[in-house]
């Protein structure tokens, strides 16, 4: 007998614990998710921004501080979640945000960016200068700085980290790119034991954000290095004691799908101001969960100290604040966006001989004046109410305001207004001829596309939904389609076959670092791909912004730079923002020494994190 | 009985006995009237429901179940409900205010959105309703200020029909393989057979996801609805094939077969009219029994977003809406398809169940020692 019941009660069993998995995780980390595949850079913009992490605070008066003082700050744990596992050690290749996650902590760069300020901060290098042309920058490193096995930290280090292993062909770095200039890289050279000097092929203004990038041990990896293995050193399987940083952690214990822990680095250079060596807190650990959901409920519980909260978990949080003590900051905005885009690819199938799209879409498309009635049909505080829960902000310009100084708020802000839509359409000519309810383009075509969206993200679901509920009424016939996060990057950057989409970007405080998707031979420039020539004279303008801004040290003349960008993107609507997410944390009430901020969350500070003795 | 009166004297087939075996059986009846009443609601839907499935107010994000009052100043009134507004308190938490001085009285037959009743009837007319701006909430409201009982009421009819399609789909290749592969057997078995293994050997769910990847996701929805009861129905043939293959095997060797083979039947019509009307029995049972199947599957795939998509509904789909804990905490009404879900499937299994034992007076005996 069939007896198919049973059977097909397991499949959803399954199914259910497989979607658990997949969906929050990716709700959460939206934007880094995007970035560990598209925007790969991203992960080394900052200590910071992708941290899952928040604020605390202590309000200690000042002279309580200082009775507390030095010594007995030492000690205890601290606990965090993180939803995916670590697929290598090695900061180099890595390109998945959980790896770089837990390396910053264990590797550092010879700078930093301040969290407060955005502006950049000695780290290993204790100073620099830059020659009058701006092409020589010399790095003085900080004298006394060892990796944790007890070697010291040397030019030698630095030059490796570049000549050998960024520079190095066989080695898929992912910051090669943002290092090499029209093909050429940088010339890196040591001067002595503690001076290095990098000449440019041309300016450069990232230049000092870049040098966040993490140095790596010469002693240890140039063996490696030499007999090609490097590519498979400091997977996961590796010894902990092998691998050696100089940051203020070190690996202790890693136990694939269980936890991850970091214990402290005693041979850290960093003293804080009363001379104590830092750090203070002698375990990090990273209990690995399977989704947000499970990461809430075991914020609940007690078990982690650490929560990132998503909007709609807010009412059920913030009540037991007192009850279960813990702290909610509200950081403000975050980086990610999430954006409504439409393909204007001109571009034929080379295989198939027929047009990645359909020239009446693309007709649509490429008009302006279609995208602005996009833009008026955005219901951007609803978005917000109802996808988040009231926590989030619009969006109109390309730089979120979690950017600081380079963000442009003057841009053209589109609101939503469904008659002001119905009339740019009208005057662009379309208007309903057929009297099917649906809008007809000049040619008579009805208008209906395809709008895609990643399945697996809930809120991306909701803002698309929201959306094509909005163009309906418009007179636009939308077919929402939820696919599979993959197959939609896939459709943007290979494929190119796909009419319009939701989607979110990874942002960072740099606007060079949007080089990829904004100029017009980017790598993910997603509307119109492949570009030989700037195919509009805005986008040739994009390219100009963008060229002479990264040759211009001069920081206000580079925003008023940037600021054009802005502008011309909010007028030209190439990708229609919707709302920024804001960032919302949870913290045990056990920490000292918090510094929260809106842009590197909780533990950009970490080192000078201790735990308060009654929670040791 | 009143049936031994009646039947008691006229020689009767093995159906009628079998119905009325199966009216003695109390919960199977029961379940035929609830999947009758099932089966209907999908049908009047749209008269049914107090809004269209698409018919969303953003101003009544996951507003509860709306409460209907029949008392008015302490005295007994039509039932009416009142008007409500959202508030947010001081925790972001959505609530609900009642307002005492916006009554809306529950109108019988009230003029609304314009639908096709059968599919070619315009009406306009909904069995029960309020005048806007008044909102009625059966069942509470999803994240946009849908109504879940409208939306469920809709989504029974893919839900339902899924099941129905798919397997008439999966069990007309089913016998016509399992029918031709038993009754010619040599290699045509062996290449059949192997075949329906390699759809057998490979996890039902995972197989369901690549069939869902191989179709072109220009599809609009009702395209996607019917490629996913094809790809279902692609899954569900290979084991009954194999079953109904066994019984032919045995089948074929009955004397009636042998004489209609001397009599020179082709092939074809041997196999229709005289081997696989005696598996009917076990395939009745067997197609009561898998229609869950196929709901499920629908519902699997709708839950994680693959499947039918927004706006229109289906269990699955609404279903998906219930995957986190935070909002089930809050909204815990968006588990009511679940409960539907829930009954289709019970009510195939007990009559499947109920046909199986009256059909197969076999199986019946064995059972009974």
């Amino acid at each position: 007998m069939v007896q198919s019941l049973p059977k097909y009660f397991a499949k959803i069993f399954k199914i259910k614990l497989y979607s658990i998995n997949r969906h929050p995780e990716h709700q959460r980390c939206e934007g880094s998710q995007y970035s560990s595949n598209i925007l790969r850079f991203f992960h080394f913009a900052s200590l910071s921004v992708r941290m899952t992490i928040c604020i605390g605070i202590l309000l200690f008066s000042f002279s309580s501080y200082l009775a507390a003082a030095v010594s007995d700050k030492y000690g205890g744990e601290l606990i965090l979640t993180t939803t995916s596992d670590p697929k290598s050690f090695n900061d180099i290749i890595a390109k998945e945000t959980s790896t770089t996650e837990i390396t910053e902590y264990i590797f550092e760069g010879l700078t930093t960016v301040d969290a407060f300020t955005l502006k950049v901060k000695p780290q290993l290098a204790s100073a620099w200068e830059v020659s009058a042309d701006g092409l020589t920058w010399t790095f003085y490193l900080r004298q006394g700085v060892v990796w944790n096995d007890g070697v010291p930290l040397t030019a030698d280090d630095v030059v490796f980290t570049f000549n050998e292993l960024i520079y190095n062909e066989t080695i898929p770095s992912s910051s090669r790119d943002i290092f090499t200039i029209d093909g050429k890289s940088f010339k890196v050279e040591k001067v002595d034991d503690y001076t290095v000097r990098f000449i440019l092929p041309v300016k450069f203004a990232p230049f000092l954000r870049g040098m966040a990038q993490a140095i790596l041990p010469k002693h240890k990896l140039k063996k490696a290095v030499d007999s090609g293995n490097f590519n498979f050193t400091w997977g996961i399987d590796t010894d902990p004691k092998e691998i050696v940083g100089t940051g203020p952690f070190k690996l202790a214990q890693y136990k694939p799908g269980e936890r991850l822990i970091l214990e402290r680095n005693p041979l850290y250079w960093k003293r804080s101001v009363d001379g104590d060596h830092l750090p203070y807190i002698s375990k990090v650990i990273y209990v690995i969960v399977q989704s947000a959901d499970v990461e809430l409920l075991k914020f609940l519980e007690g078990t982690i100290d650490l929560y990132t909260i998503r909007g709609m978990d807010y009412a059920l949080v913030k009540p037991l604040e007192q009850k279960k003590n813990f702290t909610v900051y509200d950081l403000g905005p975050a980086m990610g966006s999430n954006f409504i885009t439409f393909n204007q690819n001109p571009d034929v199938n080379s295989k198939t001989g027929k047009p990645f799209i359909d020239p009446k879409k693309l007709s649509w498309f490429i008009n302006p004046q279609f995208r602005q009635a996009v833009a008026h049909s955005i219901d951007r505080a609803k978005i917000i109410e109802i996808v988040n829960n009231g926590f989030g902000y619009p969006q109109h310009s390309s730089m979120g305001p979690a950017a600081g100084f380079f963000y442009n708020p003057n841009v053209i802000q589109y609101d939503y207004d469904l008659d002001k839509a119905k009339d740019i359409l009208a005057q662009a000519g379309f208007v309903d001829r057929s009297g099917d309810g649906i809008l007809d383009d000049p040619a008579g075509n009805t208008v209906e596309f395809s709008l895609y969206t990643n399945a697996d993200s809930t809120e991306r679901m909701d803002i698309a939904a929201i959306i094509s509920h909005d163009l309906e009424k418009v007179g636009m016939k939308v077919n929402l389609k939820g696919i599979e996060f993959n197959t939609l990057v896939g459709k943007l950057t290979s494929n190119y076959e796909w009419d319009a989409i939701v989607l979110g970007l990874t942002g960072g405080v740099e606007p060079h670092f949007g080089k990829n998707v904004w100029t017009s031979d980017g790598q993910l420039h997603f509307w119109h791909p492949n570009q030989k020539e700037p195919a509009t004279p805005w986008e040739k303008r994009i390219d100009e912004v963008f060229n002479q801004g990264v040759q211009e040290l001069d920081e206000d003349k580079r925003k008023v730079l940037y600021d054009e960008f802005q502008l011309i993107a909010s007028k030209e609507l190439p990708v229609v923002y919707t709302t920024l997410n804001a960032r919302l944390v949870a913290v045990r009430s056990k920490f000292g020494n918090l510094k929260p901020s809106n842009f590197g969350g909780v533990m950009h500070n970490l080192e000078e994190i201790y735990i308060k003795p009654e929670y040791r | 009985m009143i049936n031994d009166k009646d039947n008691s004297s006229i020689p009767i087939n093995e159906f009628q006995i079998g119905l009325r075996n199966f009216k003695r059986n109390r919960l199977a009846v029961i379940c035929v009237v609830i999947l009758f009443v099932l089966y209907g609601i999908a049908v009047f839907a749209d008269f049914l429901s107090p809004y269209s499935y698409r018919n969303e107010n953003r101003n009544y994000s996951y507003s509860p179940p709306t409460a209907i009052h029949i008392a008015h100043d302490n005295k007994l009134s039509w039932p009416f409900i009142y008007g409500t507004q959202l508030t947010f308190n001081d925790f972001h938490k959505r609530e609900y205010v009642v307002n005492k001085s916006q009554r809306y009285p529950i109108q019988l037959f009230i003029k609304g959105e314009e639908y096709k009743l059968l599919g070619i009837i315009s009406c306009q007319y909904h069995l029960f309703g309020v005048q806007e701006p008044g909102r009625l909430y059966l069942l509470g409201a999803d994240s946009r200020g849908r109504d879940l009982f409208s939306r469920i009421l809709y989504g029974s009819r893919i839900s339902l029909s899924i099941g129905l399609i798919g397997v008439f789909i999966s069990f007309t290749i089913g016998l016509i393989v399992g029918g031709i592969s038993g009754y010619y057997g040599g290699r045509i078995d062996d290449f059949l057979m192997r075949l329906c293994e390699m759809f057998m050997m490979v996890p039902g769910f995972y197989l369901l996801l690549a069939f869902r990847a191989a179709v072109p996701d220009n599809f609009n929805s009702v395209q996607i609805y019917f490629a996913i009861v094809i790809i279902l129905s692609f899954l569900g043939w290979a084991s009954l094939a194999r079953i109904i293959r066994g019984m032919c095997l045995s089948l074929k060797e009955r004397e009636y077969v042998l004489a209609a083979k001397t009599f020179g039947l082709l092939d074809i019509r041997i196999i229709t009219t005289h081997v696989l009307p005696h598996t009917l029995s076990y395939s009745i049972a067997a197609i009561m029994l898998s229609i869950p199947g196929y709901i499920l599957g629908e519902s699997a795939l709708s839950l994680i977003g693959l499947g039918i998509q927004d706006p229109y509904a289906s269990w699955g789909n609404l279903l998906s809406d219930g995957m986190s804990i935070v909002r089930i905490y809050f909204a815990p009404w968006i588990l009511w398809p679940a409960f539907f879900i829930f009954l289709t499937v019970i009510c195939f299994n007990v009559i499947g169940d109920a046909l199986r034992d009256c059909l197969d007076p076999l199986l019946k005996s064995e059972g009974k020692e």
